[in-house]
């Protein structure tokens, strides 16, 4: 294995422990930075996998905006008060507890049957190189999702619009 | 490549797992917003994985920057959503959600 394999299964490590902190994370700022740093290494493992411009959108997207978008929610709650947050993690570490375990089983289930060899579950290099550019992709054969996104952004513009609307107490 | 393959497909079904979980799990509104998220990380590596093997990467791309921008407008009308609940609910717990009156 050369240094770029360590270097990605380093940051697959990384990005799993990101994810799995920001659902057991009790305090939820620091759950959603958890789950930007989550982003930030898929931003560095998608680099890895020739996908430059996906990376950048990861990054600037998922890591950014929407980090900043969950912690302006969360700011605008407010805290558990402390006998309610004794109360809240004794049922949450019961409800969470079978997390790790699961995660452990499915890992060395799913690593011994890819491992395995046997199954044909694993995936083989394609040799084909006759594929369009991205800019040819993006721009002339993913034109209806370019319409769709477009769409869907105006759609949440209103949605948010019409949720922050001032209303008139009758 | 083999260990490396494995490891890509091991930690994306993980990652989605952890979301699901977080889904089924929670009783909180914005940590369902992060059950989503999180399972979008796994789904979105998944894609990349697939252009990486198909070596189709630009299509994949396009596939992976859709997702993106479909997941930030469900992150922020989800926001949205919580913070007008806890405004009328004064609570952010799903099992106080008993009356979808506007």
């Amino acid at each position: 294995m050369n240094i770029f394999g360590l270097l990605l299964l380093i940051l697959l490590a990384l990005m799993l422990c990101f994810a799995v902190a920001a659902v057991l994370m009790r305090n939820l700022v620091k759950a959603a930075l958890c789950l930007a740093g989550s982003s930030a290494c898929l931003a560095v493992i998608l680099c890895f996998l020739v996908a430059p411009w996906a990376a950048i959108f990861e990054l600037s997207v998922c890591s950014g905006l929407i980090t900043v978008v969950t912690i302006s929610a969360i700011s605008l709650t407010t805290p558990y008060s402390k006998d309610e947050e004794n109360e809240l993690i004794k049922k949450r570490r019961a409800r969470y507890v079978a997390l790790p375990f699961i995660l452990l089983i499915v890992g060395v289930v799913a690593g011994y049957a890819l491992l395995n060899g046997q199954t044909g579950l694993m995936p083989t290099m394609s040799n084909a190189s006759t594929f369009a550019s991205f800019k040819e992709v993006l721009w002339q054969l993913r034109q209806v999702d370019i319409l769709g996104q477009i769409i869907m952004l105006l759609a949440g513009v209103f949605a948010v619009v019409v949720l922050f609307k001032e209303r008139d107490e009758a | 490549m083999m260990p490396i393959f494995t490891a890509i497909l091991i930690a994306a079904l993980l990652v989605i797992i952890t979301g699901f979980f977080c889904l089924t799990q929670t009783r909180n509104l914005l940590r369902v917003i992060i059950g989503v998220e999180v399972a979008m990380k796994g789904v979105t590596l998944l894609l990349a994985f697939a252009g990486y093997i198909n070596g189709n990467y630009d299509l994949v791309q396009a596939f992976i920057i859709t997702m993106i921008v479909m997941e930030v407008v469900v992150a922020v009308v989800a926001a949205g959503i919580a913070v007008r609940v806890y405004e009328k609910n004064d609570s952010l717990d799903i099992r106080k959600l008993t009356k979808l009156q506007g």
